[in-house]
Order: C-alpha cells, then structure tokens, then sequence
C-alpha cells in the first residue's frame, strides 16, 4: 500500500510511502508538520496540491469517515471515547450490529462477543460490558485501538501514542504496535520518544518545517541512514533539529544543601496518597518517579491547595495550608500543571493574558478597575527573550505555538512571581527535543539561583538527568528514594521502575530506603 | 512506488483574512445596512438622528440587561431571571416609595429610597442566584430557571398581579421620561431634541461594562474562568468570587432596567413588565458575537445587536406588517447571526 502526499501550507511537498508490515515512525520537531500531515491522511484537512494514493488508486479524503472506509484510521492523542457508553457500544460507535429486517434493533449480544474478540486480539483484558468512564487512559487506548480494528483498518496511524502512558503501559503497547504489524498493517506512529523510535520502526520519516529531511531504514535489525551507517538516538534528534545538540541534560555544581525550603510531614492528597516525607533544600531538585495513578500529581496538588490534603506542609520552617494555588503563591509556591491544554493554560486565549494571569495583582491599579497593559506587553516580552520563546505575535492565542514554546510559557508565568518552590508536573510532555534542553536548562538555573525544584516525571532519563534525588511513590506512598550517586549507576531506571511496579521488595530495602 | 508533487504555499490566507474582518465587523455592517433600509422605509425625511435617538430610548432598559447577560454568558453561565429580578426589584422600590409618601414624607426622599430599595433587592436576587451556583454547585440555567419561576411569583403576590401605579406624580417619571437636549438638534415638532436619561445610563453602563472587560483585572478572570474554567482556578483565580460578582452584577443590572421601563410608565404592571425579556437579552448577546460556550464576548457587539433587534421591531411596524411576524423575523436573525460569526475552525 502507498499513500503519497503533498504541500499542505504547513508541508513542503512531503512524499511518503506507508508499507504494510512495518513500523514506520514520523518524527520531528513541534511545529515541524507532523500534526498536518496526519491531518490529512486522516481526512481531517484536505492537502493543497498533490495526491493522496491508496493501493496506487488516488484518493481523496473529504471527512475522517472517508478515511476510514479507505481502512486509515487514527489514534488520537486526545482520547474520543463516549464515556456514557460502554466499551463493546464504543467500539462499534457508527457501525452498529443490527439484527431484524428493519436494522433498527441492536444486536448487543453480537456486539459483545466481537468486542471481546477484538480486545483478546489485542491481548487486553477489558471487559466490553464495562462503562468507557471507568478505562484507564491505557486501557481508553485499547478500546481506541479496538475501535479501529472494527473498522477493518490496514493502515493505523498513532499520535504521540504513548505520551500519556506509564513506561509499563507503554511497554504493553508498543508489543502491540509490533504485533499490529506482523498481521499485515501498516502502523504509522508520531512520537517524542527517539528511545522508543530506535528500538521499534523499521522506517523513520525526519520532518522538520514541514519538509523531509532525513529517511531511516531499518535492515540487519538495525537502523541505519541512507548511506547505511548505523543511527542511534542522537543521529535522529540531530536530524530532527537540524543541528548536533549538546548535552540534553546541564552540568550543575551541586553543593551542600542545607536551608530547608519545603517540607511535607506525613503529608498526603486524601485519598490518593499518604503518609508522604519528604524535605526539599534550597537550591535542590527532587524528582519524583511513579507510575500512571500512583499519586504523584495527586500529591503536588494537595500542596498548593488543589485538592483535600492531610498531613502539615512547611515552607522555610512555618507550617503552611494551602487553599488554593493563589495563597501559595503567596508563600513562594508555584505549581506547573501536567496537563497543559486541559489545567496549565488557556489555550483560547492570548499569550500575554496567559503570561500574567496568575500575577494579574501586580499589573492592577485602582483596586482592579485597570490593568497595565503596556506593561503587561513587556513583561511578556521580556520572558520570550528570557527564555528564548518563538511567538511571532502576542495577542495570538497561545494555542498557535508549538508545544515547547506554549510549555515555557507555562513555566514564565508562574516564575513572573518569583517563588521560592516549583513544583513541575511533567516538564517535557509533548515538547520536542531542542525545547526539551532549554526546560531543563532553565530548571537547572533556578536551582543554582536557590530555588527548591520538585520535579514529576515519568521519563526515567529525565530524572537521571536532571535530579539531585528522586523519590518513587507507588500507590501513593513512599517506596524509595535513590540519591545522586545512586542514580549515576549504570542500572538505576531499572531500579526506578522496579520501585514503581512494585516488582522486588527485597532489591527496593537494598538502595537507601527513606 | 512514489510520486514527487510540486507544490506550495496556498492563497488560503487571504480569503481567511477577510473571513476574520467579517467576523469581528459583520454585527456592524449588518446594523448600518439595517438602519439604511429603516431610514429609507421610514421616508426620506424622517430625521435619522431623531430615528436613532428613540430607538436608543425604546431599548435602553432590554440594553441594560443585555449588557449584564453578555459578562454573564462569557463567563460561560446564562441567567434566565432576569425579567422576573426586574419586576420584583421594580414592585418592591415602587411599593416602599408609594407608602413612604403615604405617610408623608417628601417626594424627594420616598423615591430615592424607593430607588436605593430597588436596586438592593436586585442585587440581593442577583447573590441567590449567584450563591446557588457557586456554593450549591446548580447549573447557571437550573439555578436561574428557580429564579425565573420565584421572582416574579413574588412581585405577583405583593400586588395580587394587578399593576401598581406610582404615587410620585412628578418626580419618579422624570427618569424614563425626560432628558437633556441634544446640542441643537430639533425633533420633527421642532422642538429641542432630547436625549433620555435612561438611554444615558444605558450608554454609560455599556461603556464602563466594556472598559471592565477589556481592562480590568475582573473583566481578565472574567474571560479565564469562562475560557476554561480548571485552568482559571489552577492560574490562581479565585472562580467563586469572580462566578458571584457576575451574578450580583446582573440583578442589579436588571433592578435599574426595571425602575428605567417602570418610570417611562410611572406604574408596575407586575404580570407584564420584562415578561420574556430574557430572552430578548440573550438574543442581543448573541447576535453581537458573544460565545454562548464563554470565553469570549464583547459588550458593544451586543449594544448593535440590541439596536439591530429594536430596529426590526421598529421596521415592522412601520411598514404595516402584522406584528405577529416580528419573531420569525428575530428568529431568523439570530440563527443568521450565530451561523455567520461562528469561527471557522
């Protein structure tokens, strides 16, 4: 099967080919065209000049409903489960078995057994019977997945499929991303993780503003370029960004830390976590690691007043509660949100009004009736220079900018009230690789300036990287701490992850439980 | 098996460009085009200042509440009460005034505490409605569907629905009815042309409505929390308070347009006055580019559309058309508006 496609404004005459029984990984920067094109092989957008072939027949798709009959079906990154219905009725959402002449009346029966199928062909254990409400988002996926399958889908296109996922779902799936493709599929899949696109594709497509820049191949098991040298992570991430990049992660001299700034005493999000200790220092950065549901961003928000918390939280030694982001603001506390679309921005509106929102009361006067607007347009200024922050046009709405860009807003915004303790929530969700380094390198300053940095992650490198210490929590409690040097160690993700699924006992008490 | 295609950039640009003015100007070009037609059907010589000056005058009072709807639809809420918020904060002034001049204090007073009284119980509904919403966690229609229903139920019962007739002969009228003279502008009678009261506090309400949306630390949260209501909160915005005010805000909006319709007839009619008015309010919103998801919203857009309502109203009587044809004509209007300005995403 060959689908070829064209200039869209935000793709440069892009041809592609999707070949059955291979993996084939698009990568690229944000804002490199990604999104577009699987817009238009999802028949979302429609492609400007050139064609679209499917089985060497042009097509043309008008609506995702065309795409799909065509056997092109998409995994949203977003999940778009009807969450009122359930799982078997989903899957067959608009193609509904009927039974009776009239094909009105709903073959539940027919639907379940073949929605269970499909699911056991997927080797997920869900039930089809259960309430879409009640899915993890891994197992949303599946059912996503699912869904496609029913469509009798041959070409499957993934979008940041496992960003959302714990490193354990996500395992899961990319065994079932490979097994899509020894059925015969062609599976097409956007991802930030060049760990993952190294270790699955049999093909890589380097996009990077909106053209083709660099092809991988994978033969003899490995991936090699087109003049057949061997690529690893950094040959992709140096396509990707045009440039070679340097270390991801900064060099900081760590010193002694010893001010304690935050504190949290027993501490917990009530009823997602508990029992939690833990004291970060000035000029420290503490991760912590968890799985998908363990607590982490539970925990984070029960601090800044978010959620019910128990437990006594300290900030410089005074007993603090919290009863909304604003009172910690207050005492120098800032919290990042994981979920920058849905929490940590209004994506609708402009990035100044996103920039200066949280310290709105510096820009008032006469009690609230006036903002400074002139001063507001500089501030916001100034943190795109700060932060080196591509925004052609302030009074866009933020939702114009590339993931990175809109994510070092977030950051921007809350670092406009100069806190003491920042507490990030997924630093590097959905941000490409160049804009990865500069949040990091801007985490990193702040520590060295005496910042307290509390740092939520599920990208164990990221962690390694970054983190003074990293603490795991598993089921909303503790289950380990790893210092520095213990995080140096060749094997200390494996030592993370077994922490975070809880998969050896006896190893966790050997590495300096707290 | 691969083909190369040449291609680049497209001239979808432009005519986007021109889709976003008429997005933002539509309204206006729309009521110029209105008013045109007005004039015209009205007679070449019927002044057009005169024209303009008593449509302003007819609809200040439906303004003032449609001026209150647009912050409260941004805010991603709807308040269905306010015609029934309007009768009673209207009953109540004008009952205390009546019996304050019962025992013979002196005109003066009784209405100004009449006035005082009226807006107080406009703004006292206006924190039920708010505090059920906020506190009791009721959806803004629910909440104000109650109030729609109680309100009026209310001002019914204190006149046994009859009408209650002013006691102020001369003062309490003064408010809808007179005005100041507008330069040296004469109306057909050639008499000094006179710009309402009302219709000043119709434009000055507008006018500091947009300022406090466009530029005041509650117009910001306004739009934040209408935008996205977890992100607001997660910003740091206290969503409670700014979600109330709105509320407060709209009762007593709506207990000024009450004494404004009240005084041009110096007397309630508490079955009558602002029965579905509401919806006239959320029409004018509307039609002037207003989200109904919140968000987003303009408080002149919804001055035009007013004017643009009004202006049909007016129209239709004028050319003699059986009245009864007004709604198709507004319900037309309004889904025109809606499927005209809806962004094209």
């Amino acid at each position: 099967m060959t689908v070829d496609f064209p200039g869209v404004r935000a793709l440069d005459r892009v041809s592609l080919s999707f070949r059955p029984r291979e993996i084939h990984a698009v990568i690229g920067e944000n804002g490199a065209g990604k999104s577009t094109l699987m817009k238009v092989l999802s028949g979302v957008q429609q492609p400007s000049a050139g064609d679209l072939r499917c089985d060497n027949r042009v097509v043309r798709f008008r609506q995702p409903q065309e795409a799909i009959a065509h056997g092109v079906s998409m995994v949203h990154q977003e999940l778009h489960l009807v969450e009122a219905l359930s799982v078997a009725e989903n899957i067959f959402l608009g193609r509904e078995v009927t039974r009776g002449r009239l094909g009105i009346r709903l073959d539940r029966r027919a639907m379940h057994a073949r929605a269970a199928e499909f699911l056991s062909m997927l080797g997920a254990e869900i039930d089809p019977r259960a309430s879409a409400r009640d899915l993890s988002i891994a197992d949303a996926q599946f059912v996503e997945i699912a869904k496609c399958l029913a469509s009798d889908a041959r070409v499957l296109i993934f979008d940041e499929p496992t960003a959302v996922l714990g490193e354990r779902e996500a395992t899961r799936l990319l065994a079932l991303l490979r097994r899509l493709r020894d059925e015969g599929r062609a599976v097409v899949f956007i991802s930030h993780h060049l760990e993952e696109v190294v270790d699955h594709a049999n093909r890589v497509s380097v996009l990077r503003d909106g053209r083709l820049v660099a092809e991988f191949e994978r033969y003899d098991g490995v991936l090699r370029c087109k003049e057949g040298k061997p690529s690893r992570e950094s040959a992709l991430a140096q396509a990707m960004v045009g440039r070679a990049l340097g270390d991801l992660y900064p060099t900081r001299e760590r010193c002694a830390h010893e001010h304690s700034r935050i504190a949290l005493e027993d501490f917990g999000a009530r009823g997602r976590s508990a029992g939690i200790s833990l004291s970060v220092a000035e000029g420290e950065i503490v991760g912590i690691a968890g799985l998908v549901g363990s607590g982490r961003t539970e925990t984070m928000e029960a601090i800044v007043g978010l959620r019910p918390s128990m437990g006594r939280v300290r900030v410089d030694g005074t007993v603090v509660q919290f009863r909304s982001p604003r009172d910690a603001m207050r005492c120098g506390v800032a919290y990042i949100s994981e979920d920058r679309k849905g929490r940590g921005l209004h994506v609708s509106l402009s990035s100044t009004v996103n920039c200066t929102l949280p310290t709105l009361d510096r820009f008032a006067s006469a009690m609230g009736a006036s903002i400074a607007t002139k001063r507001e347009r500089v501030t916001t200024e100034r943190w795109i220079h700060e932060l080196g922050i591509r925004c052609a046009r302030l009074d866009a709405p933020i939702s114009s900018l590339s993931g990175g860009n809109q994510q070092k807003f977030a950051i921007a915004r809350w670092l406009e009230g100069t806190p003491n303790v920042l507490i990030v929530d997924e630093p590097t969700r959905g941000v490409d690789v160049g804009a990865k380094a500069e949040v990091y390198r801007v985490i990193a300053q702040l520590a060295d300036a005496g910042m307290a940095c509390i740092v939520v992650s599920s990208e164990l490198p990221e962690l390694r990287g970054l983190c003074d210490r990293v603490i795991v929590l598993r089921q909303g409690m503790v289950v380990g701490e790893l210092a520095r040097a213990r995080l140096m160690l060749p094997d200390a993700e494996e030592q993370l992850i077994r922490l975070a699924s809880g998969l050896s006992e006896t190893k966790a008490g050997a590495c300096e439980v707290s | 098996m691969r083909s190369l295609v040449n291609s680049s950039s497209t001239p979808l640009a432009a005519s986007s460009r021109i889709g976003r003015l008429f997005e933002r100007w539509g309204v206006l070009v729309a009521f110029l085009l209105l008013f045109a037609a007005s004039t015209a059907l009205q007679g070449g010589e019927f002044a057009s200042v005169e024209n303009f000056r008593n449509m302003l005058n007819q609809n200040a009072s439906i303004g003032i509440l449609a001026v209150g709807m647009t912050l409260v639809v941004i805010s991603g809420g709807i308040d269905l009460s306010v015609g029934s918020m309007l009768v009673l904060a209207a009953a109540l002034g004008l009952t205390l005034t009546n019996e304050l001049i019962a025992r013979e204090w002196s005109e003066g007073s009784a209405v100004a505490l009449g006035i005082c009284a009226s807006v107080l119980c406009g703004t006292l509904a206006g924190s039920i409605n708010g505090a059920l919403i906020v506190f009791g966690r009721l959806a803004p229609f629910i909440a104000t569907l109650g109030g729609l229903v109680a309100f009026r139920s209310v001002a019914l019962a204190m006149a046994d629905a009859g009408e209650i007739r002013s006691a102020s002969a001369s003062l309490f009228k003064v408010l809808g009815q007179s005005g100041l003279p507008f330069w040296n502008f004469q109306n057909s009678a050639g008499k000094p042309l006179t710009i309402t009261y009302a219709t000043m506090m119709f434009l000055a309400i507008a006018v500091i409505a947009q300022w406090f949306l466009s530029r005041s630390r509650y117009g910001r949260q306004l739009v934040a929390v209408g935008a996205n209501e977890t992100a607001a909160r997660y910003a740091g915005v206290s969503v409670a308070s700014v979600r109330l005010r709105t509320y407060i805000i709209m009762g007593a909006l709506a207990a000024i347009a009450g004494l404004l319709q009240s005084s041009r007839m110096n007397s309630v009619s508490t079955s009558q006055l602002g029965l579905g008015i509401e919806l006239d309010a959320i029409a004018a919103v509307v039609i002037g580019g207003t989200s109904l998801r919140g968000g987003f919203g303009r408080v002149w857009g919804t001055v035009v559309g007013v004017l643009i309502l009004g202006m049909i109203a007016n129209m239709i009587t004028i050319s003699g058309i059986s009245p009864y044809w007004s709604g198709a004509v507004k319900g037309a209007v309004i889904v025109l508006a809606v499927l005209v300005q809806r962004s094209r995403a």
